[in-house]
């Protein structure tokens, strides 16, 4: 072990790699015995809720689509910071209140600026 | 059967909260030209006597009894069809006699074949002024290639669906329909299932308890037809 | 091979044994995903079913999938008019095999209430193999679960090798059935006949 520090690695990512591939090799010995293997064209079909698809997959999204995706993304990460500082809110000093209180405003700001702008209207 | 006497005191009458069917027929006559409404009466239970409108007046006509604040009839609740067959009909006809002895009226029943329509009808009713329904129907020529009237979307938008039902299941086209297709049964249909003259696909063998027609059907798929 | 009796034996002795084929029947039988679609008021009561009540969840076939790939249960609840016919057909076929259908209600058996009808299929199973039937207008929850465990006690039955192996199993059955199409009058073909054989029916006079 201590010749080789990183030996634990080396079994790590083999037992890993036993995980993965031992459920796939049952899979497909199963198969060979027991199942045969049925494709099929309807089988094999992209979209599945039973009416056939038409046109290509490769569609435009709406530009608003984007806008709002950013906006919730920037609030989501926002949230993940006030999870702690909930918490901790009790024993929190002044300063790092008024720092959290700086960080909201800044996330509120932006959203305001992008409420201006018409990045939450949908058109 | 139609009975004149009846017909005429059933004119009489209103529709629920508004004008008696004779007043409506004066309106409207009086504002659209040319226009001649057909009392259509219903002596029957459920009591809904109609009118029949020329379908070149249709549209004008149902404008007025949108508009009008004597009807303000906003509201398009049912639009129906229905098939009718050629059938033979009996009417009664009064005629005034003068003999020795007087005045008497002798009643004469004729019998004429009418040749089979489609039909429209059209329910209305009132939101603002809670009141109807009035019964509208609109006729077709004939069951076979004069099967137009006039859509009344463009006045009541919730008539575009059951148009389209009506086209569907009985054939009828809406002239002026946004969007005349098929609504419950597949692009790919042809015929119009609810007419009378339908035949249905013969698709089911057994039945348990058939009569009639079903027993006819059951009997040329399995020897006993269904139970006997 | 051990056998019933023994094997009972050891088991109260604590010793349990099993075979490959009863290890892989028993998983499967305990957690079949059906798929998640309802056609009429029958998928009402299928509803009730997977709910607190009657709670499906005990017998493993809780997990309503709404993916045809991901499902092993066909639950064909309700009216299969012939508009929809096609689309249950193309989902059946996307399922992954092994694949069970049950026709719950009177309308997936035979059109039920609509049989006289233009416009509805006379049974599911004149496209798709059905497995059970659970006659009822609409079937109670209690009659769906029996369905599912009378499917269950199928699946305990099957077996791996044989001439009697099931059909996902062999090689030669298919996995897909033809789609219908719409037809000017009616679906094309009206049925399967292949795959649908109606029992002669004989009456004593
Ligand atoms: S069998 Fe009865 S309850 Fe079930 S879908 Fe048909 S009509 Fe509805």
């Amino acid at each position: 072990m201590e010749e080789h520090p990183y030996l634990f690695l080396a079994v790590l990512a083999g037992t890993a790699l036993v995980f993965c591939l031992t459920p796939l090799l049952i899979a497909r010995a199963w198969a060979a015995v027991f199942n045969a293997a049925k494709p099929g064209e309807v089988k094999q079909q992209v979209y599945e809720c039973g009416v056939e698809a038409k046109g290509d997959s490769w569609v435009r999204f709406h530009v608003g689509y984007y806008r709002y995706a950013i906006v919730f993304l920037v609030l989501d990460v926002e949230a993940l910071f006030l999870l702690p500082f909930a918490v901790a809110f009790g024993g929190l000093s002044w300063g790092a209140s008024v720092v959290i209180l700086l960080f909201l405003l800044l996330a509120v700001e932006g959203l305001v600026w992008a409420w201006k702008r018409g990045a939450l209207e949908w058109a | 059967m139609r009975d004149p006497e009846k017909s005429s005191e059933l004119e009489e009458t209103a529709p629920p909260g508004l004008p008696s069917f004779q007043e409506i027929r004066r309106i409207l006559e009086e504002r659209v030209e040319g226009l001649r409404l057909e009392f259509i009466p219903n002596p029957a239970a459920p009591d809904q006597s109609s009118f029949c409108v020329p379908t070149e007046f249709a549209l004008e006509t149902a404008r007025i009894l949108r508009d009008d604040p004597r009807f303000a009839l906003d509201f398009c609740s049912n639009v129906t069809g229905v098939d009718w067959l050629d059938q033979t009909v009996e009417e009664t006809i009064l005629h005034r006699e003068t003999t020795d002895e007087g005045e008497r009226t002798i009643k004469e029943i004729v019998r004429r074949r009418r040749p089979g329509f489609l039909e429209a009808v059209y329910h209305l009713y009132s939101m603002r002024a809670r009141r109807g329904p009035l019964v509208i129907r609109q006729r077709t020529a004939n069951r076979i290639d004069r099967v137009r009237v006039a859509s009344l979307t463009p006045i009541w938008r919730s008539a575009e669906f059951q148009e389209r039902e009506v086209y569907d299941l009985f054939g009828v086209r809406f002239e002026g329909h946004p969007d005349l297709r098929r609504i419950l049964m597949w692009d790919e249909f042809k015929d119009y299932p609810m007419r009378k003259d339908y035949v249905e696909p013969d698709d089911y063998e057994y039945e348990p308890t058939p009569q009639g027609e079903a027993a006819a059907k059951a009997r040329r798929h399995y020897p006993y037809g269904g139970a006997r | 091979m051990v056998e019933e009796g023994l094997r009972n034996e050891l088991s109260r002795q604590n010793i349990f044994l099993t075979s490959i084929q009863e290890l892989y029947n028993w998983g499967r039988r305990n957690s079949l995903w059906p798929l998640n679609f309802g056609l009429a008021c029958c998928a009402i009561e299928m509803i009730a079913a997977s709910m607190a009540r009657f709670d499906i969840a005990r017998f493993g076939a809780e997990v309503f999938r709404p993916s045809p790939r991901q499902a092993d249960l066909m639950i064909v609840a309700g009216t299969v008019t012939k508009k929809m016919a096609p689309m249950v057909v193309r989902l059946y076929n996307q399922m992954p095999e092994p694949k069970y259908v049950i026709a719950m209600g009177a309308c997936a058996i035979s059109g039920g209430p609509f049989k006289r009808g233009y416009n509805v299929l006379k049974g599911i199973d004149r496209y798709i193999p059905v497995d059970v039937y659970i006659p009822g207008c609409p079937p109670r929850p209690e009659a769906l679960l029996h369905g599912l465990i009378t499917l269950q006690r199928k699946i305990a039955g099957e077996r791996l090798t044989g001439p009697e192996r099931p059909r996902h199993l062999r090689e030669l059955e298919p996995s897909e059935y033809p789609i219908p199409a719409y037809g000017p009058y009616d679906l094309d073909p009206p049925k399967n006949t292949e795959l649908w054989h109606p029992k002669p029916f004989v009456r004593d006079a």
